[in-house]
């Protein structure tokens, strides 16, 4: 169990975003540094982790590349969300057996 | 009086009323450049900026960038719903393939090599030990399982070892599936991957017959490729020159290629090895990275440079190649030609390593000496090193059934499939990637692998986005990529 | 420019009410069962009429005709029609004293109206859509199709819109199929009715051996294509019915005629044809000509063809790179680039295909497909004879 008080804080809305979407985003940060994650009422809190901890608590690129990350990553829920039931419905059709396709929009 | 013209404003009323943000993913390019990709992997760069009006519905209809994602099918509006048509038949023309199952069907003919080079990926024996090749009983039950596989198109590969020092069951194998295929009907393609030093006229002749295609090994010029491939007289580089020469002359030109290994060496000399393959008459070169199997990983010539300098490596080459082209010559390098066909049609090139679901077993399969039977080249290296995760059974114990519903093959190709794992699920480049169980099993312990550590996703990465600036530098480079897709 | 009409023309000895469609000999010793059917050629200067021909058709010296015709039913034609032979065939509409040329053996262009009709309303339609019931069309195109000469190479059926026939259009290419069984057959359509799946299926059943519909495709972007053709929806339409023909096997060609709407994106439609429709088996990118509705839109439509070399430069290679036939019609050598001319094609059918002044003493002009008779209009300004 790492020290905390040693690794970089950075906090998250609950109001704005899911701990899933900052999951996701730190995933692929994941070769850089390590995280742990805690939850309260109103805040999402990323703890940043690295081999040398000094180094992690100078980095302001790991901070704003998170950030960044999370920003990406709650984007990408909002074409999930929207764009979800077409993309099965396109593979379904696309792995369907009939030769002629009826001419109802979806 | 009213003309009885209506004027394009009239057509456009409808993009007024908005539009639906079709299936896509996004990954950063660069910069503030961002590309996106749809299901059947059309892209388009735009800045983050643009990305982000587009997904909040604020993108205006008169812009560049909603008419490009209109074109591209990442868009419908009230105008226009035939993208769903044409979405379909691109996914449905990407998936095709799959229906057709194994296709490339790999004989391990003998492990007995008169080569013994550093990165061998199979255990090296000596040149006299016959209990490592294969019996013609085994090459009778691997024929069997090959024509089980429903695919129109059979493409029977010999391997080794050096294939040619077990003559007689190549012959054996090719006969028996010309008898067999006088009912089956397939379209039938033999190839000898072989160093060439063992190939008398005799052999070639009986390859003329048969239509039998070679593959050699040609790693660069003399010096480079005799490091790379020693030989007890030191005479590789010799053997292959005159044994390519040879064989062009008895089964023709375009019957005959080569690939290259790289390897430390090679990592200063991608302008050398290109020009050999010029001076050889070859109208493309495959740039491979080192694999970490066999005696590479043994040798730990897989470590000794990582993928930063093999990009740096890969990317001179392409760049000396691209110049090439644009003096006049006609010159491929095949792995962008891989990938440039999955960006550029819609069609799946079938390249094995870049397939999702994983080529193994269901795109390629290969039949050991021993009879048996693993999940691809590379999962037969593993095991002579000792990891037998992915042989999948053996000719004479198992059914071709037992074989292809097995675990060891339906789970690495479920759990491995990109369209749901963590950051490919969500990459803008999935659609011009692959899942590769076996390389991540070997570098990661781990099927999936942790793909922001992944030197597969690491180079791979690092190809499609320098790629995607090469399609966009200017017309003439595009068009001389283009041409390495239809060739 | 052919004369390939004419009304108010002296007839003779004409008493049908009907109009009727006749093949022409100029065989004197043509077998007598087969004059029954046939009405008989003579060109200045004339000779004796030979006996037992239900009709005569002279052309020039009208003196001499008159002088020889006597109490036979004849039509005397002038000078312009000189090009006329055996094999060709009339339409005679004798309450007009009218005489159309339908066929021409000894062209390689032979084209037939189905109908004027048509649910499009294209900017540059070189052939203005007319609303009347012409369905009579369909008996006398019936009637034809026996007469022609079965070595003809090619027919080609226009509109209007063919599909708007229905079945009819069926029963024409299964007479095509019989009669004509060598001859290649190509329909011009906007192939929105291929959408419907009975039709398309219909269609395909005809199963005619060498049969290939060229549908036209303006953008990569529906709105610019549907303002084009000047209808809603046609873009979506079309292409359904390319789907749908592909599906059932049918040879499609797209084709696009180049002016100032269509010639920006062109590059990206080329793009969209290689990524969406890369199995059809042509693609013909046109030249303007000038007539019809294009000479009441010209302020629209008209471009210096030379001014679009690049657009159409990109939108080739992208084709031909991707293996896609594409050919360039309508254009002349000194205005295309040269790298272009591998693609360029002798395309103006030969009763309107001409040269100009600036042609005089052109080293290319037999490679070079000219222009339309129309270019008198308005043509580039960048015409040079090779010297």
């Amino acid at each position: 169990m790492c020290d905390r008080a040693a690794a970089r804080e950075v906090r998250f809305s609950r109001s704005i975003y899911r701990l899933e979407t900052i999951k996701k985003a730190a995933y692929r940060l994941t070769d850089r540094c390590s995280f742990e994650f805690t939850v309260d009422e109103d805040h999402i809190h990323c703890y940043l982790f690295s081999r040398d901890q000094t180094s992690v608590r100078a980095d302001d690129e790991l901070e704003h590349a998170l950030r960044n990350e999370v920003l990406d990553q709650d984007l990408r829920e909002s074409i999930a969300l929207e764009t979800g039931p077409i993309r099965n419905a396109i593979l379904a059709y696309a792995f369907s057996r009939t030769g002629l396709q009826d001419a109802e929009p979806i | 009086m009213p003309s009885p013209f209506k004027t394009p404003a009239e057509y456009e009323t409808p993009l007024a009323l908005g539009y639906r943000l079709l299936p896509f993913n996004f990954t950063k390019l660069g910069g503030s450049d961002y590309v996106l990709t749809n299901q059947a992997g059309e892209y388009v760069v735009v800045d983050r900026s643009v990305l982000e009006q587009f997904v909040t519905h604020r993108l205006p209809p008169d812009s560049d960038a909603y008419q490009a994602f209109k074109s591209k099918h990442f868009l419908l509006d009230r105008d226009s719903d035939v993208a769903i048509d044409l979405l379909t038949l691109k996914v449905r023309t990407k998936l095709a393939p799959l229906a057709n199952f194994t296709g490339l069907h790999i004989f391990v003919a003998t492990l007995r090599c008169d080569h013994s080079c550093p990165y061998c990926q199979v255990s090296r024996q000596s040149d006299d030990n016959v209990a490592f090749d294969m019996p013609l009983e085994t090459a009778e039950k691997a024929l069997e399982f090959t024509f089980r596989s429903p695919n129109p198109a059979i493409k029977i590969e010999f391997q080794g070892g050096e294939p040619l020092l077990n003559f007689d069951l190549i012959r054996y194998v090719v006969e028996r599936a010309e008898q067999i295929n006088r009912t089956e009907r397939r379209s039938l393609q033999f190839v000898i991957a072989t160093n060439l030093a063992l190939a008398t006229d005799e052999i070639l002749a009986y390859c003329k017959a048969h239509d039998i295609l070679i593959s050699t090994s040609l790693d660069g010029p003399r010096d480079l490729h005799n490091t790379n491939r020693p030989r007890p007289d030191r005479d590789s580089y010799e053997r292959t020159i005159n044994g390519i020469a040879r064989a062009r002359a008895i089964l023709g030109r375009d019957r005959v290629s080569a690939l290259m290994t790289t390897t430390r060496a090679s990592l200063s000399r991608v302008r050398d090895i290109i020009d050999e393959y010029i001076r050889q008459g070859f109208s493309g070169i495959f740039l491979r990275p080192l694999q970490p199997y066999g005696f590479a990983v043994k040798t730990k010539s897989y470590h000794s440079y990582d993928v930063d300098e093999w990009l740096k490596f890969y990317f001179e080459g392409l760049e000396y190649i691209l110049s090439l082209n644009r003096e006049g010559l006609f010159f491929a390098e095949h792995y962008a030609a891989v990938i440039l066909s999955k960006m550029l049609t819609p069609f799946e090139p079938g390249y094995v390593d870049l397939r999702s679901p994983a080529g193994i077993g269901i795109g390629a399969i290969v039949y050991n000496y021993d009879g048996n039977v693993y999940a691809s080249d590379e999962s037969r290296m593993l095991a002579e090193m000792g990891d037998t995760t992915f042989r999948l059974g053996n000719v004479h114990r198992d059914t071709w059934q037992d074989i292809f519903t097995s675990d060891a093959l339906l789970d690495p190709l479920e759990e491995t499939y990109t369209g749901s794992v963590p950051m490919c699920a969500e990459c803008a480049f999935e659609p011009f990637c692959g899942a590769d169980p076996v390389f991540h099993h070997a570098t990661q312990g781990d099927l999936v692998g942790h793909k922001p550590t992944s030197v597969f996703c690491r180079r791979n990465m690092a190809i499609f986005r320098h790629l995607i600036r090469l399609l966009d530098r200017d017309a003439e480079t595009k068009r001389i990529l283009m041409s390495w897709v239809t060739s | 420019m052919l004369t390939l009409a004419g009304e108010s023309l002296r007839f003779c000895n004409i008493d049908d009410r009907r109009r009727f469609v006749i093949r022409l000999s100029s065989s004197p010793t043509l077998p007598k069962p087969l004059r029954e059917s046939t009405a008989y050629l003579s060109k200045a200067p004339h000779d004796t009429l030979p006996p037992d021909f239900p009709l005569y058709v002279l052309v020039g010296d009208a003196q001499a005709a008159e002088k020889l015709i006597g109490d036979r039913r004849a039509v005397i034609l002038p000078e312009a029609y000189a090009y006329l032979g055996s094999g060709d065939i009339l339409r005679i509409t004798p309450h007009r004293c009218a005489v159309r040329v339908l066929y021409r053996r000894a062209s390689p262009n032979n084209s037939i109206l189905l109908t004027e009709r048509c649910n499009h309303y294209c900017l540059m339609c070189s052939q203005p859509p007319k609303a009347a019931d012409d369905s009579w069309l369909v008996d006398e195109v019936l009637q034809t199709i026996p007469l022609i000469d079965p070595e003809t190479r090619e027919l080609g059926f226009t509109g209007g819109e063919p599909t708007l026939l229905g079945a009819d259009l069926m029963r024409i290419l299964t007479a095509c199929k019989n009669w004509l069984p060598r001859t290649a057959v190509h329909v011009l359509s906007n192939g929105r009715r291929f959408a419907d799946r009975a039709f398309v299926q219909a269609y395909a059943a005809v199963d005619h051996p060498d049969l290939m519909v060229g549908i036209p495709v303006y953008s990569d972007l529906s709105t610019i294509h549907d303002y084009v053709v000047q209808a809603d929806g046609a873009f979506d339409e079309t292409l359904r019915g390319i789907l749908n023909l592909k599906r059932l096997g049918q040879r499609v060609e797209i084709r696009v005629v180049l002016h100032k709407q269509t010639y920006t994106r062109l590059p990206y439609l080329a793009e969209f044809i290689a990524r969406n429709l890369c199995f059809v088996d042509h693609v013909a990118l046109m030249g303007l000509e000038l007539t019809g509705f294009a000479r009441a839109n010209l302020d629209a439509l008209w471009i210096d063809p030379h001014d679009y070399q690049g657009e159409l430069y990109e939108a080739v290679s992208h084709l031909a790179v991707r293996r896609i036939r594409v050919s360039i019609y309508n254009h002349q050598l000194c205005v295309l680039d040269p790298r272009l001319w591998p693609y360029a094609r002798k395309s103006i059918s030969d009763w309107k295909n001409e040269y100009l002044e600036e042609c005089k003493g052109c080293l290319r002009r037999q490679e070079c497909g000219g222009f339309f008779s129309s270019a008198k209009l308005r043509y580039s300004s960048h015409i040079k004879a090779f010297v």
